[in-house]
């Protein structure tokens, strides 16, 4: 049987980004390369503005271009009401850059970043290998699990708010079980409401996780597993050498979306902690800082400031996982990129 | 190894030209959008909209009452009702204003917001445009609030000033026979509700504002209606007032006052909140705005007012330097939008009359600002509000509202730092200091 | 061709696949092993608590939920659920909210599709630009960009309209629909492409005819994010819709907070029966993750 290459490095050496999709293993390139054509001719070019082209209407539009108009708005001192007319160039990003609070904010987020992949991605596998077996309730169990994530976020909130405040429901809770030395301020303790804020953002996006294992577990033939049982194979070594590495590309396209989406963390911290308490409590992110010292202080330039200043973070760890993790045949490949 | 990356040329610069034009395309539709202002034709008929923030019951009930009267007062004129969520009043105020897409008529609370809607010109002056009821029945401290350099800007209709809520039934469990009028009276009071086994005060300091309200208090006790005005003006905190009004509090929060897990507790946010436990007799008194007991009455066990509800104004302190009686309190009121029609304005006088003020109180159980109006309030702890309203030699709104959003907010986090113990007094106005540079 | 699935995997060459005859130490083919059913049952626990919470919430007061917060309902109050189910609000917003959803979801699978085929089998410059793009739509808060969009929304006259929430919805969902398609187009063998030009497919019917269904997991998977995403959106149906009537569910909350305080019980209630739909459409499609790419290129 003729050594499959795996598409997914042919197209490894054009700009960085284009390959979402991670390398997998890698094999040595063989001659019988799929080519089709030397780039593409006119009939290829029209193909792709056709099937590109209303995406990119439709994102440029409603995405881009109200983007870029915000950020423009960073560069000036802006009350909010009528035109920006203060222009005061790079004050606001100065400031940003040198605020504590910002820096504190800064560093929660990164905590977030990596407990999220900690946390969420084995629990997630595991859920996933789970529910991929054929046994009864399957179906009803993955809708279960995929509850948390289906609930608005604005209500997930209040729910937990109710949950957790000092004289909430798990402490009453534990009240009535006897265990009142349990009790915490779960959400006003500094100590503690980071990792309260890692469970709910487990709880919340577990379920995510564990859609996208589903759909990646599907691409992995049966038949390896057969003939790996017929070798011998355990259970946990099967799925050591065969899942993992065949998941591996959903698992980096997972993780990437997991740490844009730790970065960007906003609404679940907001209603639960409220803008104030979240600094006090160690659980303020970048974008409660943003809404906290841009919308609510009246200053929308600082405010549309710091969001160019999220978007360049999570552009930097984006490129930077990029390059990293989901290209491992670096060959040719960084030349490319840039231009 | 690399392919067949054929370096066309044409194929990169068609997708750049494509995406270029693209934008270039969105843009120019863009820009080209006009902003239509206002409503309305001038042949007679005109069509107003109007925002306010009552989603619910009496309140919504008294808005699309009160535009139907006024409809078929003047015919010819035509109200569309639109009610928005208390929270997301602001930002899509801002929105629609920004766009040139504002409604005719919508709620106005006044402060750094209102300043910078004149500045951006987008509210219409009614200097003199008022009469009737709103100029005759209206005093002028009332105006205050609504007004930006001797011109007006907005109607008032409800003044809601600040004060101890407290629950009688609470207090004479406590065995308190007499409500404390300084402050050393109401250490006193506390400790005889703690003695109570009743936490004496509810404070829901997650929304930051409730916490703050105590610092402000303080700070028109000590400091003089000058530097409170110097404040306003110029953003000089560097009066000593300041830091001992910080001190003021930390001394009170020593007392361990606050109900457990204050912190976490919401002002209003349904139940769980410090309104809530007032309403369900967890806590003895509440620091809030005359608000307060209509949104106690949804938290209680059958949904009705608290009975037992009573009022007294924030206690002296004792070689301040602020006014005896002086008192603090917002002030609701309604603005026209810069290209409203005049029967905008017209809607804004009916909104001034005593009878129309009348049912505003009745539907929203609050203060309202018509003199004659406020003849018809029964509830003892409104006309108690009434009264010290209007004998204060001095009324100021909210000190975050005055101030400015950018400052206001500092002022509120930094208070609740402090609480939580993380702060000092002097962090307090340096927190305000920084806050300046951001602005 | 014998095409089987492409990913390497050390397999000695040679050994034809078949079914084995049944196999020992099939682990992985336990059924209802004990350990596994107690961790499911621990797990579905967990997840569930908040749920259950707030679905009880739902059946209680204001009051008792501040004096009792752990409590259960002393009397169940089936009137918050009532008056949600009852009034006409509900029912408006839910077919709305299923409009918008639906039409979000078809719209950003459709076109995210045809941008991710592009982007996995097309090479030509300016691919990466192209893909970089769009993964920079995720990376910018939407908070922030709300007031401009508005202004575009309302320039192209669709202010107040259905239609003004699904276009943004639809460019906001194509980041991560893209995201996660690449892959999956990517990892469609190509003899299988080469199968069908030898047929005389061209690349767009072989688009049509066969990378959907090839792709079919990750299309389920990118509908279903999409639906959820459009279904508990806030903030963009907030600013542009004006009229009650217009409304979908998430603002439906709002009729519950008053100006100063809110109706928690009754906001509980709303939610839970909010869930339903969005539960039901994941529950509808769900199954249809499985299949895709396997049993597609036997023989």
């Amino acid at each position: 049987m003729p050594h499959r290459e795996n598409t997914l490095e042919a197209e490894s050496t054009t700009a960085d980004l284009a390959n979402g999709d991670g390398g997998g293993h890698t094999p040595p390139p063989s001659p019988a390369r799929r080519r089709r054509s030397r780039g593409l001719g006119w009939a290829g070019r029209l193909e792709v503005l056709i099937l590109v082209g209303p995406a990119m209407v439709v994102f440029l539009a409603f995405v881009i271009f109200p983007v870029l108009m915000a950020a423009y708005y960073g560069f000036f001192s802006w009350g909010g009401y009528g035109p920006a007319t203060e222009f005061i160039g790079i004050r606001n990003y100065v400031n940003i850059l040198t605020d504590p609070a910002f820096i504190e904010a800064l560093g929660h987020n990164g905590f977030i970043v990596i407990f999220s992949l900690v946390l969420q991605g084995p629990v997630a596998i595991l859920l996933a290998l789970l529910l991929n077996r054929r046994m009864r309730g399957q179906s009803l169990i993955r809708v279960l699990i995929f509850v948390p994530y289906v609930i608005a976020e604005v209500v997930v909130g209040t729910g937990w708010s109710l949950l957790l405040q000092t004289n909430g429901a798990v402490n009453g809770l534990l009240d009535k079980l006897g265990l009142e030395a349990l009790k915490q301020d779960w959400l006003s303790n500094p100590d503690i409401a980071i990792w309260t804020l890692m469970v709910i953002i487990t709880w919340k996006y577990v379920g995510f996780a564990v859609i996208l294992f589903l759909a990646g577990l599907q691409g992995i033939p049966e038949e390896l597993y057969e003939a790996a049982a017929i070798d011998g194979a355990s259970y946990w070594q099967m799925q050591r050498q065969i899942t993992l590495p065949l998941l591996a590309p959903t698992l980096r396209i997972w993780a990437f979306l997991s740490i844009i989406g730790a970065l960007q963390l906003f609404d679940l911290v907001y209603i639960i902690w409220g803008q104030y308490v979240a600094a006090t409590a160690g659980t303020s992110t970048m974008a409660t800082y943003m809404v906290a010292t841009g919308r609510n202080a009246g200053n929308f330039g600082y405010g549309n400031a710091v969001a160019v200043v999220l978007f360049v973070i999570s552009l930097i760890v984006a490129l930077i996982y990029q390059r990293f993790v989901l290209r491992r045949d670096t060959a040719g490949a960084l030349t490319e990129g840039k231009r | 190894m690399p392919l067949n990356e054929e370096k066309q040329v044409n194929h990169m610069k068609r997708s750049q030209i494509l995406v270029g034009s693209a934008a270039l395309a969105i843009g120019a539709l863009v820009l080209s959008g006009c902003s239509g202002g206002g409503s309305g034709g001038d042949d007679g008929d005109v069509t107003m909209t109007l925002w306010h923030n009552s989603t619910t019951g009496p309140g919504q009930e008294f808005w699309d009452t009160t535009a139907a009267d006024f409809e078929a007062d003047n015919p010819g004129v035509k109200i569309e009702v639109q009610t928005v969520q208390n929270e997301d009043l602001d930002g899509k105020l801002q929105t629609a204003l920004n766009s040139g897409d504002a409604p005719d008529i919508f709620l106005q609370r006044g402060g750094g917001k209102m300043a910078e809607m004149v500045k951006a010109g987008q509210l219409k002056d009614l200097t003199g445009a008022l009469e009737g009821a709103a100029t005759d029945e209206i005093p002028e401290t009332a105006y205050q609030a609504s007004s930006i350099d001797g011109k007006i800007y907005a109607l008032p209709v409800a003044v809601l000033p600040g004060g101890l809520f407290y629950s009688q039934d609470l207090f004479d469990e406590a065995g308190i026979t007499s409500n404390p009028t300084t402050i050393e009276e109401f250490d006193g009071t506390i400790d005889q509700l703690k003695a109570a086994g009743i936490a004496p005060i509810a404070l829901g300091a997650k929304d930051a504002w409730p916490a703050a309200h105590w610092y402000y208090w303080f700070a028109l006790r000590e400091c003089s209606t000058e530097t409170l005005q110097s404040a306003a003006d110029d953003l000089d905190f560097s009066d000593d007032c300041w830091i001992k009004a910080g001190e003021d509090l930390q001394e009170l929060a020593a007392l361990e006052p606050f109900n457990n897990g204050f912190l976490t507790t919401s002002a209003q946010q349904g139940a769980g909140s410090s309104a809530g436990l007032i309403a369900n007799h967890q806590a003895g008194m509440e620091l809030m705005g005359a608000w307060n007991p209509g949104v106690i009455a949804g938290l209680t066990p059958d949904k009705a007012p608290l009975p037992d509800l009573a009022w007294f104004p924030f206690p002296e302190v004792p070689g301040g330097a602020g006014e005896p009686g002086a008192i603090m309190g917002g002030v609701d009121g309604y603005s026209c939008s810069v290209d409203a029609p005049d029967a905008c304005v017209d809607f804004l006088n009916y909104l001034g009359t005593a009878e129309v003020q009348t049912n505003y109180y009745k539907a929203f159980n609050a203060p309202p600002v018509n003199t004659v109006a406020q003849e018809a309030v029964t509830e003892p702890y409104l006309q108690q509000i009434l009264e010290a309203y209007n004998a204060a030699p001095y009324a100021s709104q909210w000190l975050d509202t005055s101030y400015g959003q950018n400052v206001g907010n500092a002022l509120n986090v930094a208070v609740v730092d402090m609480l939580a113990g993380n702060g000092s007094p002097e962090d307090i106005v340096k927190a305000v200091n920084d806050a300046a540079k951001r602005a | 061709m014998m095409a089987t699935l492409a990913p390497t995997v050390r397999r000695p060459a040679g050994r034809p696949a078949r079914r084995p005859a049944r196999s020992r130490g099939a682990a992985n083919r336990a059924r209802g092993n004990p350990g596994v059913w107690f961790v499911a049952l621990v797990v579905i626990a967990l997840m569930l608590g908040p749920v259950i919470y707030i679905i009880i919430g739902g059946f209680r007061t204001n009051s008792e939920i501040t004096v009792d917060p752990a409590g259960f309902p002393v009397v169940w109050h089936i009137d918050n659920y009532l008056d949600v189910l009852t009034g006409g609000v509900f029912w408006r917003q839910v077919l709305n909210s299923t409009i918008v959803a639906v039409a979000t979801s078809v719209g950003a699978v459709t076109l995210g599709l045809m941008a991710s085929y592009v982007l996995a089998r097309y090479t030509f410059r300016g691919r990466g630009v192209l893909y970089a793009l769009f993964a920079a739509g995720l990376m910018f808060p939407l908070t922030v960009a709300i007031t401009p969009l508005y202004i575009m929304v309302r320039n192209l006259g669709l202010m107040n309209s259905l239609g003004g929430i699904i276009l943004p919805q639809i460019a906001f969902a194509l980041p991560v629909t893209i995201i996660i398609l690449v892959p999956f187009l990517k990892a469609i063998p190509d003899e299988i492409q080469e199968a069908a030009f030898i047929d005389g497919c061209s690349r767009l019917g072989f688009f049509w005819r066969m990378v959907v269904r090839l792709s079919m997991p990750g299309v389920i998977t990118t509908g279903i994010l999409a639906f959820i995403g459009s279904w508990n959106a806030y903030l963009l149906p907030l600013f542009i819709l004006n009229n009650d009537a217009m409304f979908t569910l998430p603002l439906g909350v709002q009729s519950f907070s008053s100006q100063y305080s809110v109706d928690t019980a009754k906001v509980m209630a709303f939610t839970a029966l909010s869930m339903l739909p969005a539960l039901l459409f994941f529950s509808i499609f769900e199954r249809r993750i499985v299949g895709g790419l396997t049993g597609a290129v036997k023989g």
